[in-house]
């Protein structure tokens, strides 16, 4: 069961406002996907934190099958 | 039936290991045998450092790991390296650390310019043997 790349947009947008997000798809598969985020909640937090809220933000499409794997890359806006 | 002080559950262990652990692999597969891209990708940025490092095969009890993992760290997919205690990341977040000079220090390593040899431990060398955690089945 694939995922649109938008809806991960999405999910993570509404879960960070103002993050700018970047979605791929490394596989051409639609399930193997990589976000870049770059986002102010991110300021002052540690990589792992700052991944955890990305994460967070499409757990219900990890748990439903619909994104095997999702690669990140995360950033704060200058 | 079973009170807080009967044998240890997974998650005892898992937090023992980690505790007793300074440098920590949560992969799939054996650092000489990964069975997960992501995981290879950490094995081979650790062996970069030559630094001593336990590794933990976790697909034998990956479902009852991804829950021990959720609640130790709020992170469930592996690999997982662990370093002093916490998590740093996974495969993503390492190679991130690992160009950035970060990893280095948090290893206190210094990436050696030739190709040492790894010293790497394993926890679990004999599958059929020991193994170092103990799985409860429900």
């Amino acid at each position: 069961m694939a995922i649109s790349l938008d809806e991960v947009r999405l999910l993570i947008e509404a879960s960070l406002p103002g993050a700018e997000v970047e979605v791929l798809d490394e596989t051409g598969t639609q399930d193997h996907l990589r976000a870049e985020v770059a986002a102010p909640q991110f300021e002052g937090l540690s990589r792992i934190e700052q991944h955890r809220l990305v994460k967070s933000a499409v757990q219900a499409r990890f748990d439903d099958g619909s994104i095997h794997a999702l690669s990140v890359k995360t950033s704060v806006p200058k | 039936m079973m009170g807080p002080m009967t044998e240890p559950t997974l998650k005892d262990r898992v937090e023992e290991l980690i505790r007793e652990n300074p440098v920590l692999l949560f992969m799939k597969g054996t650092p000489e045998q990964p069975q997960c891209g992501f995981s290879m990708r950490v094995v081979g940025v650790l062996d970069s450092y030559g630094v001593e490092y336990a590794a933990l095969d976790v697909l034998p009890a990956l479902q009852p790991l991804r829950q021990v993992t959720a609640e130790i760290s709020d992170w469930q997919t592996f690999p997982q390296l662990y370093v002093n205690g916490e998590l740093v990341g996974g495969a993503d977040i390492v190679e991130e650390m690992d160009d950035s000079g970060e990893l280095a220090e948090l290893l206190g390593a210094e990436k050696p310019k030739d190709t040492a040899p790894s010293a790497k431990q394993e926890l679990q060398q004999d599958p059929q043997q020991s193994p170092p955690i103990h799985i409860e089945r429900s």
